[in-house]
């Protein structure tokens, strides 16, 4: 700054006896300084001429814009209702199946289902329905499906919930077999997927397995699990009872994990978000999109 | 440096070195627990289950230890120093320094004995319990008037500018801690804040916003109007201008509160007054570091050789730019991106880290050889412990400008059909890598810190032997 009134103070001294005094030129405010506080301070009184502003007795300054946040977020919120209206009617008109084959309509309604599943169902299935292991929340971007994955199945688990029971086998957590039988079975169950070499207890475990401990009632007889297996031929319930063959794991396939199941059971609780009164979350038409979307992460039948 | 001045004995320079002292130490331990929780936000694992060091207890012992104990002490030290100085006459009164040292210090354990047992008001930077707040009314009150009675004895005709901006801090903490922490107690732990709903949000932020105001502006400011000049060995660049920024930052910060509460229950009338005084702080606010920078035009050849003035004219940019960014946060569009993510993190800390500390780290570099009559031990360590703040800051706020802006826009990003784009989970692991950075610049800071430490312990323990003070 050229300004600099040179060796000029304001007279002014303090803390002279050490170090440099404290002293003051008095320069000018620096102009663009100035100018531009002054612009601010126009800035400001245009401002609270079109804005809501300063508060009266009675009220408020309105401003001449008429503005008002409530109103900017119901604009927003009617231009995009307005926006998927059309959408939205011919999605609650449609069946599942019609949609899936109408390409705009199916992209609308996998956008939606995209981002409610990041809200309502990522927090355990995970981002995209990868699944989390360690709480034995499946995986909903394969074709191993616990319950079916066709699009009605689908629509029926997120809207009545599943309940997927494993009963406790081990005697001190409330089954009926001792340490040894509970390892026999385990041996055998990983044997069905190709990881047991001890053949003597897969022997044993395979006359438990059918036998004793019935495991075969849900997970069949081949131990297929419940979709697809059968128990003498027949069908089995639709109890949710996993395919112990594919190396797919819901809880993990190692075999502590595999004895901790067979020990102690497991229970997975999908809720239900459609029915009920008090556990209603979601519109039959989110549903519809929901439904949409998990079946088109890459396992939909 | 280096002479024995001859106002030894006539001012008080005891309290200077025990507030000095803490304030090394309380920096230390909340730049750690900083550095605590950023690793946390990281890596959650990182609380190990135990309540007491979950980031909902310790992040507000972090910014209290920072504030308060750390920034609050250097407060203490150099008001004490620099009225007294400046004044020619002793502190009013020796009782009560030593009851605002004491109280002072008896609140920051009280403090980190509360936090972490979950025992707070659960107001942000307000969140003592009534006890604790009633011990911080009563050691404020004899801080006022100590610094007011030394005032009314000076020796010296006009009162120097880092008093107005210091007894500013004083009386406008006094009034914001006061009025936002008017509660009925129930118990000894518990009590019901009188204001309710959107009137005890628009307190609390009035106290929030200011409380950076007050205490992280105007009393630093007043802290820079010594020392910097001091250090340059320069006139102060325009008393004019020290007098109308003063006022007008005094005037205007205490309306600005609201731009903290935009797109919230607050009326918009309230919201649009905090936006618009914001912005018209943006200049009284750039006063002060026009001033600093300017005061030390003619002493730029001393940049090479100080790396105390280093301190200072980094901290002033920091300063300067921070005090731009958030008047451009307040304004409501801004804000609509801005709030609720890292880039309020990234502002808070370009101004905390690189506005207050540093410029506290250029004057207890100062100070410390000045109290004890003694040449600093290594003016090599001060360099480094400048790198390393510096290096330590920009990491940080440039790993929550890129962090907190990409969450902004993920949060507002919608599909060609109006749907959300993102989930909030993805938001958090998309900011992962930054969380890391982040951790590591405040890690890169806190070394500086300890580098700094060392070096002041070195620099005090070449006076010990003298044998002239009692320990404190």
């Amino acid at each position: 700054m050229a300004d600099l009134k040179d060796g000029k103070t304001t007279g002014h001294q303090w803390d002279e006896d050490e170090g440099f005094p404290l002293q003051e030129y008095n320069n000018p405010l620096p102009r663009w300084w100035l100018y531009t506080f002054y612009a601010t301070i126009i800035w400001a009184v245009i401002y609270w001429i079109l804005y809501p502003a300063w508060p009266m007795v009675d009220g408020f300054t309105k401003g001449m814009w008429n503005w008002s946040m409530y109103k900017e977020l119901q604009q927003d919120l009617d231009d995009v209702a307005a926006k998927q209206k059309p959408f939205n009617d011919r999605l609650g008109k449609m069946s599942l199946k019609e949609i899936a084959s109408d390409n705009a309509l199916l992209q609308f309604a996998v956008s939606g289902g995209k981002a409610m599943f990041g809200d309502y169902c990522a927090p355990c299935h995970g981002g995209g329905g990868v699944g989390v292991k360690a709480g034995g929340f499946p995986t909903l971007a394969d074709d191993d499906w616990l319950f079916g994955g066709d699009l009605e199945t689908i629509q029926e688990t997120i809207s009545n919930g599943r309940n997927g029971q494993m009963p406790a086998h081990l005697k001190s957590a409330g089954g009926a077999f001792s340490d040894a039988q509970v390892d026999d079975l385990t041996q055998y169950v990983l044997s069905l997927s190709g990881k047991s070499k001890d053949a003597v207890a897969v022997a044993r475990g395979d006359t438990l397995f059918h036998g004793e401990a019935a495991c075969n009632s849900c997970h069949g007889d081949k131990g297929d699990g419940s979709l697809k297996g059968t128990l003498a031929g027949g069908p089995l319930p639709p109890v949710g009872a996993p395919n112990l063959t594919d190396a797919i794991w819901l809880y993990g396939g190692d075999l502590q994990t595999v004895r901790e199941s067979i020990a102690k059971g497991r229970v997975g609780q999908m809720p239900a978000w459609g029915t009920g009164t008090t556990n209603r979350k979601l519109t039959p038409l989110q549903i519809k999109q929901l439904t949409l979307y998990v079946h088109s992460l890459g396992g939909g039948k | 440096m280096g002479q024995q001045p001859i106002q030894q004995h006539l001012y008080d320079y005891e309290i200077v070195k025990k507030f000095s002292a803490v304030s090394v130490i309380y920096a230390i331990v909340g730049f750690l627990v900083g550095v605590i929780l950023a690793l946390q936000l990281a890596f959650p694992d990182l609380n190990m289950n135990v309540p007491y060091i979950t980031f909902g207890r310790l992040r507000p012992l972090h910014t209290s230890a920072v504030i308060f104990a750390f920034g609050g002490s250097v407060l203490f030290a150099t008001s004490y120093y620099v009225v007294q100085r400046t004044c020619k006459v002793r502190l009013f009164s020796d009782f009560l320094s030593g009851f605002t040292f004491w109280g002072w210090n008896l609140v920051v354990v009280l403090v980190v004995i509360t936090y972490p047992l979950g025992i707070t008001q659960g107001k942000e930077y307000a969140e003592p319990i009534w006890p604790i707040d009633l011990l911080i009314t009563v050691v404020w009150v004899a801080y006022f008037i100590n610094f007011v009675g030394t005032l009314a004895k000076r020796k010296v005709e006009h009162i120097y500018v880092a008093n107005w901006f210091y007894l500013a801090f004083i009386l406008a903490v006094a009034m914001l801690h006061i009025v936002n922490n008017l509660a009925v107690p129930v118990s000894l732990t518990d009590s019901y804040p009188v204001f309710a709903g959107v009137q005890d949000a628009m307190v609390q932020w009035w106290y929030g916003h200011n409380a950076v105001g007050f205490f992280l502006t105007a009393a630093f400011l007043g802290l820079m109007y010594y020392f910097v000049p001091k250090q340059a060995e320069r006139p102060v660049y325009s008393y004019r201008l020290s007098v109308v920024h003063f006022w007008a930052l005094s005037f205007l910060y205490i309306w600005a509160g609201p731009h903290h509460l935009h797109y919230t229950a607050l009326p918009d009338w309230a919201s649009t007054l905090g936006a618009t005084f914001s912005i018209m702080l943006l200049l009284p606010s750039w006063g002060g570091m026009i001033n600093g920078i300017m005061t030390m035009s003619g002493a730029w050849h001393k940049l090479r050789t100080d790396p105390i003035l280093r301190f200072f004219i980094v901290s002033l940019s920091f300063y300067g730019m921070s005090t731009f960014e958030g008047p451009m946060m307040s304004i409501k569009t801004v804000n609509a991106l801005s709030h609720y993510t890292d880039w309020t993190i990234g502002h808070v800390h370009s101004g905390t880290l690189g506005w207050v500390s540093m410029v506290s780290f250029g004057a207890l570099y100062h100070l410390v050889p000045r109290l004890w009559g003694v040449s600093i031990y290594s003016v090599r360590l001060i360099n480094f412990h400048f790198w390393l703040s510096t290096v330590g800051v920009v990491i940080y706020i440039v790993a929550m400008w890129i962090s907190g802006i990409m969450q902004g826009l993920m949060w507002r990003q919608y599909d060609s059909f109006g749907n959300l784009s993102y989930s909030f989970a993805e938001t958090v692991a998309a900011m992962h890598p930054y969380y890391v950075f982040r951790a590591l610049g405040g890690a890169v800071f806190l070394v500086g810190a300890l580098v700094m430490a060392y070096n002041l312990v070195m620099t005090v323990r070449q006076a010990a032997p003298a044998g002239q003070r009692v320990a404190a």
